[in-house]
């Protein structure tokens, strides 16, 4: 178990998180937020690239640092800015990050292969991945993330700047991988999560919001959301609009009852999401 | 406290009492045996060969430096490979984006560096030995320019390494370069001749030992490089 008690990052003066107590368990736990909300700080503090100013981080009791490479033998982590050599093939550089990793030779060789082979990216094993798409870069990502088949998978945005059907093929990717192990998962995009999670962390003014699964989160909203396709009364939040039938309907939060003026609907994740942080630029 | 509980507890304590620390020159060993050269240096090409041309071009000028300031402009050359492959180094490691990655990862980026690091020491004292016989004279006066650039060379990859550890920015080995080539240079410029004479009668004894203690506080800062953990956020 990965736990956090009473954790803070301070930047100076600047409080990033403050006072953050979480339990990992196996499952996909995703980190929603807005940007600057302090999603990538604890993603930081959890691959040990930065350290708790107040508070610790323990996996099975003991401390992440003091653990020192026993903790990095059992991370996998793709980073927000995942960055790669152009002028080698995919499995080159799994090759050598399987070596970073202290992986044998010919084990790295199967594994290198395998995971390949999972991220549909076989055929093109030994082309140069200067030629690759984004979905094909955060692919590898996710294979270098597997090399040590991790008992924690971190990964940062993993899914920003892919079209949506890499979109798709990276949330069932994902879920594929989430037995057995600790998935955490940043991200301010919605419908990554909405289906693969099986909690969600929010953070709202740099403390812990939320830890809750997918549906009790949209519970917490239920009766507060409905639609109309005309004016939204005053007070209510304006949370988003579609177009139906030539009508634009608008999906907003109230906290009285609207009666017959609009139709109470079921809250999903993106209203929880827009409710939460409706004071601050998403 | 159960049985059970009791024997595990045992056991737990027995195992970490059975772990024995690793030394540093292990530590060094493992790695270079499971890294190997191809992926200590893995794409360092590009680093190597603009160090290896900026060297050779300062080597250019050093061949033409006058007879009676040749102690002040080897101590100011010996130390320069070491810096500039560093600086190429670390500044093409940060720049494809892999280096918060590398630091997750079992042997971390600050520990291959370090791993590096030691290889670039070794290379540099190859090259101050050449630097010597460039503008040597007599047998004795080799053994005293290339003591005296063994000293330049450690001291300064000594503190080179102690401002990689303590100061996690990109610009810090830069900086350190380039203040070494102000200070020599300014030394020289400043003092002229005085700062020859004394640099080329100081006795090889005294150039020994000031080496020594610049590779043992070397060693030392690269068997912190390699083991400590805690100090080192990149982010």
């Amino acid at each position: 178990m990965l736990s956090l008690n009473n954790v803070t990052k301070k930047y100076g003066k600047f409080t990033a998180l403050q006072d953050i107590d979480l339990e990992f368990n196996s499952g996909v736990y995703a980190l929603l937020a807005p940007n600057g909300a302090g999603k990538t700080t604890l993603i930081k503090m959890l691959t040990t690239l930065i350290f708790p100013t107040n508070g610790e981080i323990l996996w099975n009791g003991d401390e992440i640092v003091k653990l020192d490479a026993c903790y990095r033998n059992i991370i996998g982590y793709l980073p927000q800015d995942f960055g790669y050599y152009k002028n080698h093939s995919p499995r080159d550089f799994l090759l050598y990050l399987s070596a970073v990793k202290c992986i044998d030779r010919i084990p790295a060789k199967r594994k290198t292969d395998e995971l390949l082979e999972l991220v549909g990216l076989l055929d093109v094993k030994n082309k140069k991945m200067k030629k690759f798409s984004g979905g094909m870069i955060q692919r590898v990502g996710i294979a270098q993330a597997m090399l040590n088949d991790p008992k924690i998978l971190i990964l940062d945005e993993p899914t920003a700047g892919l079209d949506p059907k890499e979109r798709v093929r990276f949330r069932n990717l994902i879920s594929s991988l989430s037995k057995d192990r600790i998935v955490i998962l940043s991200t301010h995009i919605v419908s990554d999560i909405e289906t693969i999670a099986n909690r969600v962390i929010m953070f709202k003014d740099h403390k812990l919001f939320a830890n809750d699964d997918p549906a009790a989160l949209c519970a917490s909203l239920n009766g507060k959301i409905y639609e109309t396709d005309i004016a939204i009364p005053n007070g209510c939040l304006a949370l988003t609009e579609r177009q139906e039938n030539g009508k634009t309907i608008t999906r907003f939060a109230s906290e009285t009852d609207c009666g017959d003026a609009a139709q109470s609907v079921s809250p999903n994740l993106e209203d929880v999401f827009l409710y939460v942080y409706r004071d601050e630029a998403v | 406290m159960d049985e059970q509980k009791k024997r595990a507890s045992i056991d737990y304590i027995l195992a970490q009492g059975l772990v024995t620390p690793q030394t540093t020159r292990s530590r060094i060993t493992e790695m270079f045996r499971t890294l190997g050269p191809r992926y200590i240096f893995w794409d360092m090409g590009y680093s190597l060969l603009f160090a290896a041309l900026t060297f050779a071009l300062v080597m250019a000028l050093f061949v033409v430096v006058p007879y009676d300031y040749r102690f002040s402009a080897a101590v100011a050359v010996a130390p320069l490979f070491f810096l500039l492959i560093n600086v190429f180094a670390e500044t093409s490691e940060r720049a494809c984006g892999l280096y918060e990655l590398k630091q997750t990862c079992r042997y971390t980026i600050r520990q291959i560096t370090a791993l590096r690091v030691l290889c670039y020491s070794v290379a540099g004292a190859v090259l101050t030995a050449v630097v010597a016989i460039i503008k040597m004279e007599t047998a004795y006066e080799f053994i005293s320019m290339f003591t005296l650039c063994l000293a330049a060379l450690f001291v300064c990859a000594a503190l080179s390494m102690s401002v990689i550890r303590y100061v996690r920015k990109l610009w810090a080995n830069a900086v350190f370069s380039a203040a070494w080539v102000f200070a020599t240079a300014a030394l020289t410029l400043s003092l002229g001749k005085p700062w020859e004479t004394l640099l080329s009668n100081t006795p090889i004894i005294i150039s020994v030992a000031v080496a020594l203690i610049g590779i043992a506080f070397f060693v030392y800062q690269i068997s912190k490089m390699l083991s400590e953990v805690d100090k080192y956020a990149v982010a």
